[in-house]
């Protein structure tokens, strides 16, 4: 059984910053880094290769430098790696994104049946959670969201049981396979590669699927095949540093102070 | 006396074998290890070898060390008289005798002087050892050990009683012309044995047996106790490292190699050599902060584990077989724990104690070195900290952009590569700590005061990577090392100035193995010297601070040697010397922050920032001076803890800059 | 007098992009480009090959950073000048506009996805409601609630209260439990009879697990974790949200595709006053779902206020943390009276941990768990570094400490000199007046 690790090569946001003299994102230098939502949903698929003895390839869709993304994988195990990168993938939003990814998830399970896709609940550039169902949703495979526990896997039955992480509550969840899981960090604590591995991963091949290989309908893909458009960027407002009141003399109105800015930046419902 | 060659011979025969078979058993184990080239500069080699091996340096530094230099000594021209009682037992007719009178009157004279002092000593080590053991030899693994000191003592004891008897007996049957040079024996054999005329054959025959026995049993034995280190430790010495063990050696990143030790032959010949070397006096176990603070690491065990694997692994090896006991695992006989492997602070403090020079420090890195590179085993917590070095280049993670943000009060120039003289390397904890930061600004306004042309590397700096290589994570150290020296040679930097001895030592002593060479200076050395030379003058003293006591940070002092600058500049600042702590210079007590420590939490044992600061705490200071920003969090911490919040830390740079306003 | 008409031909000039404004935000310049004249570089910025350049602006109509400009050459910016005198900025009639405004005229109204667990509504789906009934005026539409699962018409008259006018109400026992499966047929099919052009989730756990298959399935577009919704002169809908880890705001457009969907981040638009005894049409629909056909099976559903010593400080959502400060063990009750009044927890500093006050698991920091809240109070704690990178990703930062230069106040949002014990209990008490007052 193959499982599958989506992950992507994203900015680092922390290190993005809005210079404030010209309102623009201030990008030079910034090395661009795994989504760590995706190491998590990496390190779980290789469990998986630990405890099953399933292989584990891991797809990229990105610019060619994602490639660097992919070679990380290798160096923390997993078999196999796949670039999907065409100038015509280039511009996608989410349900463009999902439908190159569930295509080349598609071309695997020609060779190997698929049993497990995973993918870090969002990305930290996007923020947008949806990949992950988009994908599911394609291949009509049971989708798992937000998984922050692994409770079960029969081989047998073909089911997997997870634990959902939800708004103030947790649910089990028992699916049949193939399934898509996306996975929050509380899952698991990543490994490390070591520098054998490391040293292999430079060497391994990282097989790049263009749409050569997958064929997709060019409207359905890229910037074509994405209904949304970024229209305007600016910078937002956020105050930094900002001492509330005379809290030494008068706590109360001070206290009062700061529940009403909360409140009034909706940063606080009753 | 005449001894009986067709007796003893065989036996002489036997011992020699059997000593030497052990000897071989030894050294053949020892080459076991890897190759390591120790044979460089071979005039200073000796000279380390004579002063620490035979002018035994260390030893005598300690209380009862002069003991040791006797009974070392002692032995070393008795070799002389033993020798002649092995010849003489089986050539009866060579002995001393053949030599002309005048000199062989003096050794005798020698001989039994020397005897009669190694007695004393013998009584005084012995009644030490019973009677006042220090505390580090207090411990269940030296107790369980210590039969074999008062063996070896109650052999030496013999030796020089039968020699005693020996000559004794014949002064009183007036077979030694030389009698008059033999003061002790003549004093044995007059009152002693001048009243038993009739048993002085058999006295004389008993106690050259005892002599001959004991000291082929001596010889026997010796290879197999710790005393072997009367033959290793001079060779030890002469192999020893040639500067201070401040850096690690670097490693070939090629596919198919093995990275760091995992098995006791993965370690030098020179590390097993080590092994065979310790003499178990316990000096390293006594300045370590993690024994002190009951952690499992202890520098001797780690040393003593080697040799015990050694002994069960190597004949296995030598047979092409795999070792049955693990180096590194669950405690036991010859293994490290992992827990032990990750306790050290890489001080320095047991490779500062050790009589015989062995490193035990760097042996732990090559450990870790597997931990971290082979097997990605490590403590939770270090994790956070690899990754954050390898994508942002600091220990916590932090964006780089943020690494000017410590200058926005005031206006600090870039280096420029032809027009500013140093470059102010302000360091992770420089940029980043808010604590730390003001003693940048402190340091800059210093600088500027003294009108030094400075400039900083901005937003390109880099973390050095003191924490990963001391960790043993070489791979990534090696990585952003490379980075920045090539960095550093692109910018035509030459001189740089560091707030931070851990940046003062990476970038002093470990760069240098990818070819840079740097005039590095510590901020307290710089400072200095402006102030001796006048460029920096002081508008006031600085009374307030009260009381100042200094702590000596590890990678400054023991790991190079830098005692003085900041005590002159605290001195030049008060108007007075600083208050010096009970462990003090090369015997500091480490902060607990060193060999990446400052990024694991310590779950074992007492912390051992508490330690120092209780210490300190024992001299009422007003102020704690610390010239490291590592030690400027363990000491603030440890002082909030201790509830002295009365007692302020201070960098020495700051303590100048007060003294500017 | 009639002016001599000549005809300038308009310069198309050729596009250059603005240094510094790229965001690389993954190509869409070179994806646009019609002849291929944009390549990218390793930065992921658009390095555009003049020569082969036709000059039809797509790369710097579909830039989302302004990064790419048309570049005029000064004669080509003189006859540019002149037509603009002229007023003969002759609109280009678009084919392809024309087909699509036909397309999305066929659908109309505002949605708002009712997400409930077990019969209990989820507030935001309130939230949304209110900021639906003000979308659906500004288009002049209908605002209706879609409300699935089983025994929950009860919650159809809740939305109206709240201002719906209509309610879409799926009720069948397989839709007890929220599953993907059941819950996508059942808003698909909606969506399919009914046509709405703006549909509204929130940005819930559930709420996008929902969505990004709904909008998969119906081919259209999906904006994620909205914190602002407008309408625009062209009727579409304006959706603005975070991006960037925060760094920036985008505002995103699905002008040719319907319905526009979007999910909302709760606790970030308005609570709508509850108008009691409002009524609308509920429209009953079935949907052909067989319990037997949904293998994934909901087994247990565990409510996190059982387990309250087991607390997940990493994953909390409000943290009220106490350092040294706090002074004793028994202070902490204060901390967690706030952290209850927000639904959050308790944290401490590693001083906290080591003095034996909370747990060692409770530790925010560099050897501690790193948290990223939306809300993080530090409570006396001063600020070290240490404590810093294990919180400072976190939304918003209230610090209070008698210090006023304690460090924690640098990467603080809000900040409060003053006396922890008298501002923390007044900050619990005014939360609870409010709540009361609300609940009148
Ligand atoms: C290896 C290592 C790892 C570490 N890891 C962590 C970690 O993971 N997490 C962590 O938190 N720390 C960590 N630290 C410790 C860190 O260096 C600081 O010591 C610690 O964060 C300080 O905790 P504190 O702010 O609670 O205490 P303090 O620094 O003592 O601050 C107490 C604050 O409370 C304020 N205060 C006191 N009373 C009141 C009052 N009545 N009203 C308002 N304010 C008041 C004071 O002004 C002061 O600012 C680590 C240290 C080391 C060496
Ligand atoms: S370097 Fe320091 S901590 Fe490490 S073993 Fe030696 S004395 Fe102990
Ligand atoms: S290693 Fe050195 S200091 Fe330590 S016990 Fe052995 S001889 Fe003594
Ligand atoms: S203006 Fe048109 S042709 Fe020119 S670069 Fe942009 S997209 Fe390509
Ligand atoms: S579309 Fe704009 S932001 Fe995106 S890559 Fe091109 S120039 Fe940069």
């Amino acid at each position: 059984m193959l499982v599958v690790a989506c992950i992507k090569q994203v900015p680092d946001t922390t290190q993005v910053q809005i210079d404030p003299v010209t309102n623009t994102l201030v990008r030079e230098g910034i090395p661009f880094i795994v989504n760590p939502y995706d190491t998590h949903a990496l390190e779980e698929a290789l469990r998986f290769k630990d405890r099953f003895g399933f292989r584990v390839a891991a797809i990229s869709m990105g610019p060619p430098n994602s490639e660097a993304t992919l070679r990380k994988a290798l160096a923390l195990g997993v078999d196999e790696t796949i670039l999907l990168s065409d100038r015509c993938f280039g511009g996608a939003d989410t349900l463009a994104t999902s439908n190159v990814l569930a295509s080349a998830i598609r071309r695997l399970q020609e060779q190997e049946e698929v049993g497990i896709v995973i993918c870090g609940k969002q990305t930290i550039d996007g923020d947008t959670a949806q990949v992950g169902p988009g994908i599911a949703t394609r291949l009509g495979f049971s989708q798992l969201t937000l998984v922050d526990r692994i409770e079960h896997l029969d081989r047998e039955k073909r089911t997997i049981r997870v634990r959902r992480k939800l708004e103030g509550r947790h649910e089990i969840v028992e699916a049949p396979l193939p399934a898509l899981l996306t996975v929050v960090r509380e899952l698991n604590r990543p490994r490390y590669p070591s520098v054998p591995k490391r040293l292999a991963s430079q060497e391994t091949e990282v097989k790049v699927w263009s749409n050569d290989v997958l064929r997709l309908d060019v409207n359905a893909i890229g910037l074509k095949g994405s209904p949304t458009w970024v229209n305007r960027i600016f910078s937002p407002e956020r105050d930094k540093g900002e001492i509330i009141g005379d809290g030494v003399n008068d706590p109360v109105a001070t206290a009062n102070l700061l529940i009403d800015r909360l409140l009034s930046k909706d940063l606080l419902a009753l | 006396m005449q001894p009986n060659p067709t007796v003893f011979t065989p036996l002489l025969i036997a011992a020699l074998v059997f000593f030497a078979w052990s000897c071989y058993r030894r050294f053949s184990l020892v080459t076991l290890g890897r190759g390591e080239d120790r044979f460089q500069r071979l005039d200073l080699r000796v000279w380390d070898m004579l002063l620490y091996a035979f002018g035994q340096k260390r030893v005598v530094a300690k209380p009862f060390g002069i003991n040791h230099f006797v009974i070392f000594w002692s032995f070393v021209i008795l070799l002389i008289a033993n020798g002649e009682f092995l010849i003489r037992g089986v050539f009866p007719a060579v002995s001393l005798a053949l030599l002309p009178p005048s000199l062989r009157h003096a050794l005798l004279l020698a001989f039994d002087a020397i005897s009669l002092l190694t007695l004393v000593s013998i009584a005084l080590a012995v009644g030490r050892r019973l009677f006042f053991p220090p505390s580090y030899l207090n411990t269940p693994y030296v107790k369980a050990r210590s039969f074999e000191a008062f063996l070896i003592l109650a052999f030496i004891a013999l030796l020089m009683l039968a020699y005693f008897g020996l000559h004794g007996a014949e002064i009183a049957m007036g077979e030694e012309e030389a009698a008059a040079w033999m003061p002790v024996s003549s004093f044995v054999a007059k009152v002693l044995l001048a009243p038993h005329s009739s048993l002085l054959i058999p006295v004389a025959s008993f106690c050259w047996w005892v002599h001959a026995v004991v000291l082929l049993a001596f010889m026997m034995f010796l290879p197999h106790s710790k005393h072997m280190h009367i033959l290793t430790a001079i060779p030890n010495c002469f192999f020893a490292s040639l500067g201070k063990p401040n850096t690690q050696p670097r490693e070939e990143f090629t596919r198919g190699s093995r990275y760091g030790v995992s098995e006791v032959q993965e370690f030098t010949w020179k590390d097993l050599l080590d092994g065979f070397s310790c003499t178990e006096c316990g000096r390293c176990q006594n300045a370590c902060p993690a024994t002190a603070t009951g952690k499992p690491l202890n520098p001797r065990q780690v040393v003593h584990a080697i040799k015990t694997n050694l002994f069960v692994n190597g004949p296995l090896i030598q047979k092409g077989g795999k070792p049955i006991v693990p180096l590194i695992g669950e405690e036991g006989e010859g293994t490290n724990t992992e827990d032990t492997i990750w306790a050290c602070t890489t001080c320095g403090a047991c490779l500062e104690a050790c009589p015989v020079l062995i490193e035990q420090m760097p042996k732990i890195i090559k450990m870790r070195r597997h931990l971290v590179e082979m097997e990605s085993q490590f403590p939770e917590e270090l994790l956070n900290l690899f990754e954050n070095m390898e994508q942002r280049s600091n220990p916590w993670g932090i964006a780089p952009t943020e690494r000017t943000k410590w200058c926005s009060t005031m206006e600090v120039k870039p280096f420029t590569a032809g027009e500013t003289e140093y470059l102010f390397y302000v360091g992770c904890a420089g940029s980043f700590d808010s604590r730390q930061k003001h003693v940048s600004v402190a340091l800059a306004t210093i600088l500027n005061e003294a009108e030094v042309s400075w400039g900083i590397l901005g937003k390109e700096e880099q973390c050095c990577g003191d924490s990963l290589r001391r960790l043993g994570n070489e791979y990534v150290f090696d990585k952003m090392a490379r980075e920045n020296v090539r960095l550093f040679q692109e910018k035509g930097i030459k001189k740089v100035i560091t707030q931070c001895p851990h940046c003062f030592s990476t970038l002093k002593n470990d760069y240098k193995q990818y070819g840079l060479e740097l005039e590095v200076v510590h901020h307290s050395e710089l400072i200095n010297d402006l102030l001796k030379a006048g460029k920096l003058n002081l508008s006031q003293k600085v009374t307030d601070l009260g009381r100042v006591l200094f702590h000596d940070s590890c990678y400054l002092g023991r790991h190079n040697d830098v005692y003085e600058a900041p005590r002159e500049i605290i001195a030049a600042a008060t108007g007075a010397p600083p208050v010096e702590m009970e462990r003090t210079r090369n015997n500091s007590f480490c902060c607990g922050a060193g060999g990446g420590r400052m990024w694991m939490e310590e779950f074992i044992g007492t912390r051992i920032n508490l330690n120092r600061v209780e210490e300190a705490l024992r001299k009422n200071p007003d102020t704690i001076c610390v010239a490291c920003p590592y030690c400027m969090t363990m000491f603030e911490d440890g002082l909030k803890d201790k509830l002295a919040g009365q007692t302020r830390v201070r960098d020495v740079a700051e303590v100048v800059a007060e003294g500017l306003r | 007098m009639t002016e001599p008409k000549k005809t300038l031909k308009k310069p198309r000039g050729v596009a250059c992009l603005v240094e510094g404004k790229c965001i690389a935000c993954g190509a869409r310049c070179q994806s646009a480009c019609p002849v291929n004249a944009v390549e990218m570089n390793d930065a992921g910025e658009p390095v555009i090959i003049t020569e082969k350049c036709i000059g039809c602006v797509k790369c710097v109509k579909v830039c989302p950073a302004q990064a790419i400009e048309m570049y005029f050459t000064p004669e080509e910016q003189k006859i540019l000048d002149e037509l603009m005198k002229q007023g003969a900025a002759v609109e280009e009639v678009d084919e392809e506009a024309r087909a699509v405004a036909e397309k999305i005229a066929a659908y109309s109204g505002v949605w708002v996805f009712v997400e409930q667990t077990e019969g209990e509504p989820a507030k935001v789906s309130w939230e949304l409601l209110g900021k639906g009934r003000e979308l659906a005026d500004a288009l002049s539409v209908e605002l209706a609630a879609v409300i699935v699962g089983e025994k929950v018409e009860h919650l159809c008259n809740e939305a109206f209260a709240y201002g719906a006018d209509k309610a879409y109400l799926i009720d069948a026992p397989v839709f007890r439990h929220y599953r993907t499966e059941s819950y996508l047929k059942a808003v698909c099919h909606l969506i399919d009879t009914y046509k709405p052009e703006v549909v509204l989730m929130g940005a819930t756990g559930l709420g996008r697990d929902l969505a990004g298959a709904v909008a998969t399935v119906v081919k259209t577009g999906l904006t994620a974790d909205c914190t602002g919704l407008a309408i625009d002169d062209k009727r579409n809908l304006m959706q603005t949200r975070p991006a960037f880890g925060g760094n920036i705001m985008a505002t995103i457009m699905c002008d040719k595709f319907r319905p526009q969907m979007a999910t909302v981040r709760p606790h970030v638009m308005a609570m709508p006053v509850k108008k009691e005894g409002a009524t609308g049409t509920i429209v009953r629909e079935s949907c052909e779902v067989r319990e037997d056909d949904i293998l994934v099976k909901v087994l247990e559903i565990i409510s996190d206020k059982k387990g309250r010593d087991q607390v997940d400080v990493a994953g909390a959502e409000f943290i009220v943390s106490g350092g040294r400060g706090m002074m004793g063990k028994e202070n902490f009750a204060i901390l967690q009276d706030l952290a209850d009044e927000l639904g959050g927890v308790v944290g401490a500093s590693r001083s906290a941990v080591d003095a034996g006050w909370m747990p060692p698991e409770r530790q925010v920091g560099q050897t501690g768990k790193t948290v990223r809240p939306k809300i993080y109070v530090a409570c006396g704690i001063s600020g070290a570094i240490q404590h810093l990178v294990g919180m400072q990703d976190s939304d918003v930062v209230i610090a209070i400490n008698r210090d006023k230069d304690a460090p924690i106040f640098e990467v603080a949002t809000y900040g409060i000199v003053g006396d922890l014990f008298q501002i923390i209990p007044a900050i619990t008490q005014r939360l609870r007046e409010l709540k009361q007052q609300k609940s009148k």
